[in-house]
């Protein structure tokens, strides 16, 4: 097969050697088109993401394709770390480990947060990036093509990814869309400028085109986060008047007591509303949001252990899909070693079938012209004779060599074919 | 083969579909998906069959019964149904509207099979008056089970039940959405369905209260179905007039109450309904005419 990878993950690497090492798209093109320059005979794929660095190498048994170890110094020469940097942290994997390890990848089974859906449109890019630069050849095509198939197996035939696991997520995508059937042009209301609010807004700016409102008792963050939404931003003073008008609220200030108390809601802001619903998101250690005002009609109110509890739900929803998604995997990945294989035995067959037809042709040219009187019924019976016989030889060996390619022991019995039939000539 | 298609064709693929709904309730998956979808389009198309086969049999078809009555409002609920499935793809609304698809059904076997009375009126008259009514019907009962909806949602989201678990509802603003529409079209087709008959019922009387077809004011039908619309244009005012009403739980309240005046009605309509019949002396006559003719 001859596939390797080189790389560093999370779970191996800490996060400084990460930095060093990642690239950025156009680092990556770069870097792409030097190793293609320096081993015009190998494929590269590099898969530069937060939380992996991987490049992916295959060389057709070239006796210039990289190994391992100059994959290595490859890489590092890229970004001139030296070696003892990075001692003891990379990882190397070879054929069918490689095939293995990036199907587990693209599946999100290697995911920090397994089952993550960012990982599979991260590995699509990297092989794009490959195509453009001109590094990916015929076995990471194929290789990308079947993870990719892989993945989407993964994806519809298991659970795995129908369970959210982060608490925006799960905020936005299974309680929030409970309540709104859209988010455009809804009244979104973050109080304080925390980076939870940061995230959630992301999310919901992914589910629609909200209007978003920001109170924060700091000027500048306040304006910074409004501006990174092209949101608005409000004095703290009219907190009240816009809770009144808000459809969403996400609550993330560091305020040591509860700055929303069931009484304050009831007289300052649920008069306005005439109980239209409100969701209100208290991400806050110790709450915004008394308990209380979850009680008032039209708000539904969560708070962070709320919603942590809901993660911590689907998380074991999502680890009893892992034996399915495992065994999808050992199925692509014996699937892409019986192809490789029978790959690599079609050019010895049709060199076997070629070398023999060659003198069968030839004698049954000189049988024709010793026999000029033959009518043309029994030359084709004499032509089909010669046809039977070459395919009924042929077929012991030829059955042989599919079964050992399936079993990935072909390698010694395609070099004895090769030198018996001195195909190499 | 299609002629022996009757009642209980399109009553089975409907509970069909609705035991794959409750199944819903602890698989997703595609297959059942495709067979909810596949038995709910059989008795669809079997139901139309029925109809078609009644209209081709009765002139005045598919009004001409209490009964035909019930059928159509139920089949223009299993339409609503598969169109909110298409829709909602994903979402459990059967469990709500399959049965009131059935109970309809269900309801029309103790309905009356004797044709309605014509009052002498145009038939267009009696075939407006019924097919408001039944519009209306199927409005009520809509919007009834949007507000039951409604407030299972809110109940759920209250207790943190997240959406992928189990019962799938749409949002609670889809929901009120449809409330608020079906509270006005009920308002508009009971209305349009009670004026239609007064109409009808004063036309073929000449005008004149005192006669045999002038407006029997007392009747149960007329009481209960007067009851309803003035229910239901006192709440369309208060909607309109009362903005926490627009919105929110009040509006499921307003059209769960309208559906109980709504099961008045029916049964007044499925028990004593002497007004939509044709009384026996007119029917002797009129059998003793076709005799001698």
């Amino acid at each position: 097969m001859n596939l390797r990878m080189i790389g560093c993950t999370h779970q191996s690497t800490g996060l400084d050697v990460r930095q060093q090492l990642a690239f950025d798209p156009a680092q990556t093109i770069a870097a792409l088109e030097t190793w293609q320059s320096r081993f015009s005979k190998a494929e590269f794929v590099l898969l530069s993401t937060c939380n992996r660095v991987e490049l992916y190498a295959a060389g057709n048994g070239h006796p210039t394709s990289p190994d391992s170890e100059q994959l290595i110094d490859t890489m590092l020469d890229f970004h001139q770390i030296p070696r003892q940097k990075v001692e003891g942290q990379l990882l190397t994997l070879a054929d069918s480990e490689v095939v293995r390890h990036l199907y587990r990848v693209t599946a999100s089974l290697e995911s920090m947060v397994v089952g993550e859906p960012q990982i599979l449109s991260q590995v699509k890019q990297a092989y794009q990036s490959a195509q453009d630069a001109g590094s990916a050849g015929p076995l990471l095509h194929g290789l990308f093509q079947s993870a990719l198939h892989t993945a989407k197996r993964v994806s519809s035939e298991t659970g795995l990814h129908k369970h959210r696991v982060s608490i925006p997520s799960v905020a936005i995508a299974e309680l929030a869309s409970g309540v709104f059937e859209t988010f455009d042009d809804k009244h979104v209301l973050v109080l304080g400028a925390g980076e939870m609010a940061d995230e959630t807004l992301r999310y919901l700016s992914d589910a629609g085109k909200p209007h978003i409102h920001v109170v924060n008792r700091s000027l500048e963050h306040g304006q910074q986060l409004a501006e990174k939404w092209n949101g608005e931003y409000h004095r703290w003073d009219e907190l009240w008047e816009q809770l009144a008008q808000a459809d969403l609220a996400i609550s993330t200030t560091a305020a040591t007591e509860p700055l929303v108390t069931a009484a304050s809601f009831a007289e300052l802001v649920a008069p306005h509303r005439y109980q239209r619903p409100l969701f209100v998101l208290d991400l806050s250690v110790p709450r915004d949001f008394e308990p209380e005002v979850g009680k008032a009609l039209g708000v539904y109110l969560y708070s962070l252990d709320d919603l942590d509890r809901a993660c911590q739900r689907n998380r074991s929803a999502r680890a009893a899909e892992l034996p399915a998604a495992e065994i999808i995997v050992a199925q692509e990945a014996e699937n892409f070693a019986v192809e490789v294989n029978r790959r690599a035995t079609a050019p010895v067959i049709s060199g076997l079938r070629a070398g023999l037809e060659r003198p069968k042709k030839a004698e049954l040219e000189r049988l024709f012209n010793k026999l000029p009187d033959l009518d043309e019924q029994s030359r084709q019976e004499i032509q089909q004779f010669a046809d039977r016989l070459m395919n009924k030889m042929l077929h012991p060996p030829l059955e042989s060599l599919r079964d050992a390619s399936q079993n990935g022991t072909h390698h010694g019995l395609l070099e004895a074919v090769r030198r018996l039939f001195r195909l190499e000539d | 083969m299609l002629t022996g298609i009757n009642m209980l064709c399109f009553s089975a693929s409907y509970a069909i579909a609705l035991g794959l709904e409750v199944y819903g309730l602890w698989s997703q998956a595609r297959l059942r998906r495709m067979a909810l979808l596949a038995w709910s389009f059989a008795g669809l198309v079997a139901h139309t069959w029925y109809l078609g086969r009644r209209v081709a049999e009765t002139s005045s078809a598919p009004l001409a019964t209490h009964q035909d009555w019930y059928i159509l409002a139920a089949w223009a609920l299993a339409i609503i149904y598969l169109a909110a499935k298409f829709y909602y793809r994903k979402s459990s609304m059967g469990l709500f509207l399959l049965p009131a698809v059935l109970g309809l059904i269900g309801a029309s076997t103790f309905a009356s099979t004797v044709p309605l009375a014509t009052f002498q009126a145009p038939r267009v008259w009696g075939l407006i008056h019924g097919l408001f009514l039944m519009f209306g019907t199927v409005a009520v009962l809509l919007g009834f089970l949007a507000g039951l909806m409604y407030l299972v949602q809110s109940y759920r989201l209250k207790h943190m039940i997240g959406r992928s678990e189990g019962l799938r509802l749409p949002s609670l603003e889809w929901l009120e959405r449809v409330n608020s529409r079906s509270l006005g079209a009920a308002t508009f087709f009971v209305g349009g369905g009670f004026f239609t008959g007064i109409l009808s019922r004063l036309a073929s009387s000449g005008g004149q209260p005192g006669t045999r077809n002038g407006v029997p004011w007392t009747d149960p039908v007329v009481l209960t179905l007067g009851g309803m619309l003035a229910w239901l244009v006192a709440a369309e005012v208060f909607r309109l007039v009362y903005p926490a009403a627009r919105q929110g739980r009040k509006i499921a309240y307003l059209t769960v109450a309208a559906f109980v005046f709504l099961l008045f009605a029916l049964v007044a309509m499925t028990r004593d309904d002497s007004l939509h019949m044709v009384p026996a002396t007119e029917t002797a006559t009129k059998t003793s005419a076709e005799v001698s003719l």
